[in-house]
């Protein structure tokens, strides 16, 4: 029989009993909402969610670059203002004349007001059995309430990249090497899932092997890119992807993957035109470093290499002449605390001419966060694993975003959500 | 020739003068004035380069304000008037480290050490200088090479410990500490700070390292580890398998291991500790054996183990033979366990004995102690005519929760806000709130079914408390209690697995709109709901608390709970 004691009875009463307290206002009737971004925010990450859920209504929202930390400008509707009472996010209402004022405000600053129209679909490149806490961008995802497809390499290779607008890859190796943890780990449980699942994936789709696999993948994100999707890599799928896409037929794997050591010569065999951000980078050629190449600066696992964490700072973008950029680096913080992952920044040698840099550790030979484009479309590199834990060891306990609501490393990555839905002009990036 | 005396007297700063440079900069330097305390401290340096309190000043002066590259030539004067002063290599050690030169850091390191031969310190030094630049591989490098060089296995081990520790190689820690502790006993404390961190999966291997080491010193840390570690009863038995020969040499291996013991709360490590005052009070005699015996009785009691108890006060509280200063102590104990035992007729007649030999406040505590138990039991006028006369804070706290118990709510209200938040612990204060709380909307000052309800939870029959609350909520409308009622028989029901039960007491408490008890039953549903797999309808239930609710204390709480039943954040 179970049985309940009283403190644990009264202590469930707890402060349902004692007396109110006063959070939030009455309901708003004003004919606009404002979901301010500055410190003024009570959710900022959930404030990204209920703006993309209005977009997905058909409403017609904006969002207002540089203004109060990059606000969203939506029509007060009981859909929104329902949501955003749910989700404890901050609204202001505003009158018409209220909202000219602040158009005012936008046309003589740096400023812009940027329509958002359509509610991009977005797909997340990831293992079937990926946790959704291993990944900073499915946790951001999950928490603003955003909805995704989970994708992997069977998708991929049946040309299901077609069907979104949007692609997130976070840690995969395209290298097919096991994240280089394949000999320092060998015998731990998770390794030997990640190393079947990946081999069974390559037998069942037809290649020979994992490396060959991978790049075919590669090559199909690239051409996702080409034909105008939106590509947002974190963590060491920035540096593999273009070190896949650079390797073309050359060996880059080490035996343990492919069967046959890495091709001896294969720095100068790389063709570093067909990568996205990177060039003349120099592969990693231990084995057992679990270090793919020169790009990262931190060098995170490769022991004397290694390079402590500082902050980075967010470049400010002519908001009228570049709002790509400025969309990407909205923020209620300009310097936010750096963290580690297996790639966690981009050694600025490393760059290709047209890369456009979107923040940086002041004084240091790397970037952090980065953009570009192919073709129709744009990629955005953001290194490191995940924003509120800056050192992320294996096993480490997920990081829980409802204590972290207001998180800037964060919010970099849900611009990069939102920035597909914005009305397309012609941009100078 | 007295003319050159004259002048050289004129030249050279007299031994006052230097002395009084040095007080006043360093009276500037404590001021936080260091631009001023710079110059005199370059004035003595000026005249007596090797003058290490003014080098040492200076540099200290330097540090703060970024110019410590303005010492060089300073240090270097010293080093060359004063070579064999060790304490200029440490300056010049740090100076080179602040400047990044890791090169004139080891030569440095490497002269001091031919300075001092046989000596740890510039080694100490050398890996400190590094580990402030983060450089690990190389202090590990620098202390290593002043074990080699001093060809001493166990040198430097307290800083290679860690170090090691520091890179999460807590099994290479243990067995540094392991030698550390071996050199000097009172690295003991480090050892078991540094070590009880060790991270789960680690701590296989580090009792594993520690077991290949046969010394007692290596025992008594596997067993003060394990006790940390939530094994406090294996740690016990593993230690007594391996106590030292001598009776001196066990007690102390004991007395340490109890002491180890003493901060944590849980009832295994209470027993424990009860074993280990056991086993030094058998190795002990004299009046020193009955109080270990008494202080073992009270671990037990807290442990749980009543039978271990009352064997360590057979021969104590039941004898006429216990000395004066043990008589208080070890009766409090020997009533606490009668009342656990439930024997409160013993317990009363055992505290009427000997009250005029407690103090005052024990006496009182352990008749309130008594009260309560015939409380429990049902037997209130027994409870109520022991704490009659008991007008202290914690006697007017338990008066009113036997007035509760009665069912008497008018007074158990006025009791209860009388006793206020000084009675008993913060939690007591915390619940007594809560209590009162629940009381408020009740207007009558007789309701027999709160002091039913409340009878009932004390002697942990959750079906009476529930049929007393909901009868109690079937007769007041919802604003006079009734809504609270129902709420907390709702919640008694979810506690015990009951879920159809509880379901229908939440849904109807949330549909009475009442301010206070209509929110807080709909957070009880859709954490119900939730528990039971059914996601949406606790999303459904917990909005609807926030959208209806939007004042109450409970929607930051709401929300959480949405986040968690959608998956948006790991689980609690």
């Amino acid at each position: 029989m179970t049985t309940v004691s009283r403190r644990d009875v009264l202590a469930m009463m707890g402060v349902a009993l004692l007396p109110l307290w006063v959070r939030r206002a009455a309901p708003i009737s004003a004919p606009w909402l404002l979901l301010p971004m500055d410190d003024v925010q009570t959710e900022h990450l959930k404030a990204y969610g209920v703006t993309y859920r209005a977009i997905g209504r058909g409403v017609k929202a904006e969002w207002l670059l540089n203004y109060r930390g990059g606000s969203f400008l939506v029509p007060n509707d009981t859909a929104t203002a329902r949501d955003a009472a749910l989700s404890g996010v901050t609204v202001e209402g505003l009158d018409d004349g209220a909202v000219m004022n602040i158009r005012g405000e936008i046309a003589g600053s740096n400023m812009d007001a940027v329509p958002l129209e359509k509610s991009p679909k977005m797909a997340v490149y990831a293992p079937p059995n990926a946790a959704p806490w291993d990944d900073a961008v499915t946790m951001a995802l999950n928490y603003a309430g955003i909805p995704f497809d989970k994708i992997w390499d069977a998708e991929v290779a049946r040309d299901g990249l077609r069907t979104y607008d949007w692609l997130h890859l976070h840690h995969e190796d395209f290298t097919g090497q096991f994240s280089k943890f394949y000999l320092n780990y060998a015998g731990s449980p998770w390794l030997a899932d990640m190393v079947n699942r990946n081999r069974e994936a390559a037998t069942q789709l037809g290649f020979s092997n994992v490396p060959a696999l991978k790049r075919a993948s590669a090559e199909a994100i690239s051409a996702f890119v080409e034909r105008g999707g939106f590509l947002f890599a974190m963590c060491t799928a920035t540096e593999t992807l273009d070190l896949a896409l650079a390797s073309g037929g050359t060996d880059i794997a080490a035996s343990y993957a492919d069967g046959t050591p890495m091709d001896p010569a294969a720095n100068q065999k790389l063709d570093w035109n067909r990568a996205l951000a990177f060039q003349g980078a120099r592969l990693e050629m231990s084995p057992t470093t679990p270090v793919f190449s020169d790009i990262d600066g931190h060098q995170v696992n490769s022991g004397d290499r290694r390079q402590p964490l500082g902050t980075f700072a967010l470049f400010n973008f002519s908001a009228k002449v570049d709002p790509v950029p400025t969309m990407l680096v909205q923020n209620h913080r300009q310097v936010i605390p750096d963290f580690y992952g297996l790639t966690t920044s981009f050694m600025r040698r490393c760059l290709k001419p047209s890369v456009t840099v979107m923040g940086d550790e002041q004084g240091a030979p790397w970037a952090k966060y980065i953009h570009g484009e192919r073709g129709q479309g744009t990629w955005t590199f953001y290194g490191g694993h995940d924003p509120e834990d800056p050192q992320h060891q294996i096993g480490d306990a997920p990081t829980d975003l409802s204590l972290h609501p207001h998180s800037p490393g964060y919010r970099l990555i849900l611009n990069n959500v939102l920035f597909p839905a914005a009305k397309k002009k012609e941009l100078k990036t | 020739m007295r003319a050159a005396l004259f002048a050289l007297l004129l030249a050279a700063p007299p031994l006052a003068a230097q002395t009084d440079s040095l007080a006043r900069a360093f009276e500037m330097e404590r001021r936080g004035n260091f631009a001023g305390a710079i110059p005199l401290f370059r004035s003595v340096l000026r005249t007596t380069p090797g003058n290490v309190n003014a080098l040492l000043g200076l540099e200290r002066s330097l540090m703060p304000i970024g110019r410590t590259s303005e010492l060089v030539p300073d240090l270097r004067a010293a080093l060359a008037a004063s070579p064999n002063e060790p304490a200029l290599y440490g300056v010049a050690m740090r100076t080179w480290n602040v400047l990044g030169q890791p090169d004139s850091v080891r030569k440095a390191a490497e002269k001091w050490a031919s300075v001092q031969p046989g000596e740890e310190t510039p080694y100490r030094e050398w890996g400190n200088a590094l580990l402030t630049r983060k450089d690990r591989g190389g202090a590990r490098q620098a202390y290593l090479a002043g074990r080699q060089k001093l060809g001493k296995p166990d040198a430097l081990a307290p800083e290679l410990a860690e170090l090691a520790a520091t890179e999460g190689d807590f099994p290479a820690s243990a067995q540094e500490w392991l030698l550390a502790m071996k050199k000097l006993p009172g690295y003991r404390a480090s050892a078991l700070a540094f070590l009880r961190t060790a991270p789960e999966p680690q701590r296989k291997d580090v009792l594993a390292a520690i077991a290949k080491d046969p010394s007692p010193e290596a025992h008594r840390l596997d067993a003060e580890l394990r006790a940390r570690w939530g094994d406090p009863l294996g740690a016990y038995e593993r230690l007594m398998a391996s106590l030292p020969p001598g009776k001196a040499q066990q007690v102390e291996v004991l007395r340490l291991f109890g002491e180890s013991l003493r901060g944590q709360a849980s009832q295994p490590a209470r027993v424990a500790l009860g074993r280990t005052l056991e086993a030094v009070a058998e190795r002990t005699s004299g009046s020193q054996t009955q109080r270990l015996r008494l202080d073992a009785a009270q671990a037990y009691l807290d442990g749980g183990d009543r039978v271990a108890a009352r064997r360590m006060l057979t021969g104590l509280a039941d004898e006429g033979g216990t000395p004066g200063n043990l008589t208080a102590p070890a009766t409090m104990t020997l009533v606490r366990l009668l009342v656990e035992e439930g024997k409160f007729d013993e317990a009363e007649q055992r505290l009427a004995a000997t009250r005029g030999k407690l103090p005052a406040d024990d006496a009182a505590e352990l008749t309130r102690r008594v009260a309560l138990g015939w409380a429990r039991s049902g037997k209130l006028d027994r409870a109520d005519r022991m704490v009659a006369g008991d007008s202290s804070v914690n006697g007017l706290a338990l008066r009113g929760e036997l007035k509760l118990l009665h069912g008497e709510v008018g007074e158990a209200k006025d009791l209860l806000q009388q006793a206020g938040p000084y009675a008993g612990s913060r939690e007591d204060a915390t619940e007594r709130t809560m209590l009162l709380a629940l009381l408020q909307p009740l207007e009558a000052d007789t309701v027999a079914e709160i002091g039913a309800g409340f009878l009932a939870l004390a002697r942990a029959d959750t079906t009476a408390a529930v049929a007393a609350f909901t009868a109690l909520a079937g007769r007041v409308s919802p604003e006079k209690g009734g809504a609270e009622a129902r709420l907390l028989a709702g919640r008694l029901e979810a506690r015990r697995g009951h879920v159809k039960e509880a379901e229908s007491l939440l849904r109807s408490t949330a549909s009475t709109k009442e301010a206070a008890a209509a929110p807080a039953a709909l957070l009880e549903l859709g954490r119900l709901l939730a528990r039971g797999g059914r996601s949406q309808e606790a999303v459904g239930v917990l909005e609807q608390l926030i959208l209806d609710h939007p004042r109450s204390a409970l929607v930051p709480q709401a929300r959480r709970a949405i986040d968690e039943a959608r998956g948006a954040v790991p689980p609690s």
